[in-house]
């Protein structure tokens, strides 16, 4: 009975689920390549320094767009699309508008990321795409957010879930983020201080209450659903879950420490990242605790081993991000590399170590079709390495950055560049790793989903209804 | 009952329904009943009541007091240092004035021009008496005067009233003329301006240089 409700919840999103995870796919792909553009660029300056439109500003700036919107703005919605109908127990709703606000959705990106390429940025942090195309993303972004409560508030059981406050909050947290910073930026301009402030507060507020929360939210899911027990003092979570929502939006402000602001912002900033334990605490006891419990399984199931690593890496380092933002730190560190180990270690060695392991736990349930052992495995091994070394590179290099651009007797190019270069060299190599990890991802993705190209316009109903049950 | 055999079927993982069910149950009687007390609660508890004495005293130290601006470095002046700094100021103010209504013709180094515009720079015209250069000022001065011992004002006068010029201005100007250019006389405040002011009421016209000689008996006499 049961397995048969929930064949039939996946059939209802095998549509949208496919075509989201398809996209994120690419858009990763393309920000792999514009990583390695970027990280390239800056141990050889020369590097297709011929092209005007793949400057240095230009496709880093890309990249973040692409990775952050592209990959991540689509696995959000197919996680988030799947993991909600699941937990409602209900079938998802509005399937040909959903698809066609995501085709909206990756157009608009399409042409934000040439528009980027172009030269017609924004100087707002996340906010680069012209902004011509942000209507288009907000409102492709409702119209998905949309269906996906509609389906949430056709549950069968009235109680929600740990996973489910972490998701549908997240997809109402990004368009309020988004409101506040468009009007204060673009559309009623604030003026003085205010404007940076609000600027850095978006780029930073995004990927802590978008891309994080979702992140966690599919912990909470798929650690009890493959390991068959419930997470471990559960009754930390909604205390976890509100002091992200408090204190998160706060704490982010702690990177203008030293700038041109008011004192209490930095200082409040400060206080809250310290405050951010707690939430980060409690989220790695529940998943580490139940996890511990059974570690055998959790290193064999492929799914979990990802997003094991991808909390384990949330919990290190935020812990590190903490520190980071102590007054006495942050004045060594604020203008070196590390603000880089930041993004990468959020949005890689977190965010999306989690979203692979969700993927390959959504897609053979979808589609039926399983995903080599190999290929999954040759995945985790070489992002795991990839990540690593890369968010070594970022720290250490950051460091040494930061403290030798404190001492202004050295020479800037002989000695503090040519001291950092070395950890540039690291991180292309790192970005040439990701890159192929990725596109194994991206291979192991697209092969579940058409496994065989010529056949899948004439024998779809024969691949869904030969579901394996995983 | 579907609960019984969705385990069997697969004992290692946990349906969705399971999944909502078993955690909603969990929120509702907020932890599984246990002997004694529980440790993690006490722990976090710890943990917590630390890092929010930590935030407190940071948040103290550090935003200075919600203000706008960031604290100025806050220096304690003696009253010489206090009396220097005005001075300095009063000087700097009278350089202006001089710049602007005198140096055309005295010169910006105070020399003058011989035979036209008297020197100011080491002129006991200027040096002497307080009120003999503020009154000069305040009024003007035509004919044929002696400095350092050469004649000048046969061609040129300077009339005063056709100058706005404030007591506060005169005060600042003659302290800059006075201590300028190595003349090291006594400061001239704004009161004693008023005073000389209203002393020379009655003059109409432009002082001559006999009239002030006779005024000035002190200065003229060696």
């Amino acid at each position: 009975m049961k397995q048969n409700s929930e064949q039939i919840i996946d059939k209802s999103l095998k549509l949208t689920v496919c075509f989201f995870v398809a996209s994120a796919g690419l858009w990763l792909l393309a920000a792999a390549l514009l990583a390695y553009i970027s990280a390239a660029k800056l141990t050889d300056p020369f590097f297709l320094s011929s092209f005007e439109f793949l400057s240095y500003g230009k496709v880093k700036i890309a990249q973040a767009n692409a990775f952050v919107y592209g990959w991540g703005g689509n696995s959000i919605f197919a996680v988030t699309l799947w993991v909600v109908a699941r937990l409602s127990q209900a079938e998802a709703r509005g399937k040909v508008i959903v698809l066609f606000a995501g085709f909206i959705w990756n157009l608009a990106i399409t042409f934000g990321l040439l528009g980027i390429l172009d030269g017609h940025m924004t100087p707002h942090e996340m906010l680069e795409m012209p902004a011509e195309i942000w209507p288009a993303l907000f409102i492709s972004y409702s119209i998905i957010a949309f269906f996906i409560i509609v389906t949430h508030r056709s549950r069968r059981n009235s109680n929600t879930i740990a996973p489910q406050w972490f998701l549908l909050s997240s997809l109402l947290w990004f368009p309020m983020l988004f409101l506040i910073a468009w009007n204060g930026l673009e559309i009623n301009p604030a003026r003085g201080t205010v404007q940076s402030v609000l600027s850095m507060w978006f780029g930073q507020s995004l990927i802590w209450l978008w891309l994080t929360p979702v992140a966690l939210g599919a912990a909470y899911y798929i650690i009890p659903a493959i390991l068959g027990r419930a997470i471990d003092k559960y009754y930390l979570a909604v205390f976890g879950f509100w002091c992200i929502a408090l204190l998160a939006p706060w704490s982010v402000v702690h990177h203008l420490e030293g700038g041109p602001v008011p004192m209490w912002i930095p200082a409040i900033g400060t206080v809250m990242s310290i405050a951010m334990i707690f939430p980060i605490a409690v989220a790695s006891t529940n998943f580490h605790s139940t996890a511990f419990l059974d570690i055998s399984k959790v290193w064999n199931s492929l799914p979990l081993r990802f997003v094991i690593f991808g909390t384990l890496s949330y919990t290190a380092s935020s812990y590190i991000g903490v520190i980071f933002s102590l007054p006495a730190v942050a004045k060594i560190t604020q203008f070196s590399i590390i603000n880089d180990f930041h993004f990468n270690q959020r949005v890689y060695g977190f965010f999306s170590m989690i979203i692979f392991g969700m993927v390959y736990h959504i897609l053979p349930k979808i589609t039926g079709n399983e995903i080599a052992k190999g290929a999954k495995s040759f995945h985790f091994w070489t992002s795991a390495f990839g990540v690593l070394i890369l968010l070594l590179a970022y720290l250490i290099g950051g460091l040494t950055h930061g403290v030798l651009a404190q001492q202004p007797s050295l020479n800037w190019a002989s000695s503090v560049i040519s001291s950092i270069l070395p950890y540039f060299q690291i991180t292309e190599l790192a970005f040439v790793v990701l890159g192929f990890s990725q596109l194994v991802f991206v291979v192991n993705v697209w092969k579940a989903i058409i496994p065989n190209p010529f056949a899948f316009f004439t024998n779809d109903d024969d691949a869904t209804n030969s579901e394996v049950s995983a | 009952m579907t609960k019984d055999t969705t385990n069997n079927h697969q004992p290692s993982s946990m349906s969705d329904h399971d999944m909502v069910e078993i955690h909603s149950k969990l929120n509702i009687e907020k932890h599984p009943p246990t002997k004694g007390f529980l440790v993690a609660p006490l722990v976090f508890v710890f943990v917590f009541g630390c890092l929010i004495f930590v935030c407190s005293i940071q948040l103290a130290h550090s935003t200075n007091q919600f203000q706008l601006h960031p604290p100025t470095d806050i220096v304690v002046l003696t009253e010489e240092e206090k009396e220097t700094a005005r001075l300095d100021r009063k000087v700097a103010s009278g350089k202006k004035v001089f710049g602007l209504r005198c140096a055309s013709c005295h010169q910006a180094n105070g020399l003058g021009i011989q035979g036209q515009y008297p020197p100011l720079a080491g002129s006991k015209w200027v040096t002497s008496d307080p009120a003999l250069i503020s009154k000069i000022i305040l009024k003007g001065l035509k004919g044929e005067i002696i400095v350092k011992g050469e004649v000048y004002g046969a061609s040129a006068a300077v009339n005063m009233a056709a100058v706005p010029i404030t007591d506060r201005e005169i005060a600042n100007v003659t302290t800059y003329v006075r201590t300028a250019w190595g003349n090291a006389a006594s400061e001239i405040t704004e009161n004693e301006v008023s005073l000389f002011r209203a002393e020379s009421e009655d003059q109409v016209e432009q002082w001559t240089g006999t009239q002030l000689v006779d005024m000035f008996p002190s200065v003229f006499s060696n």
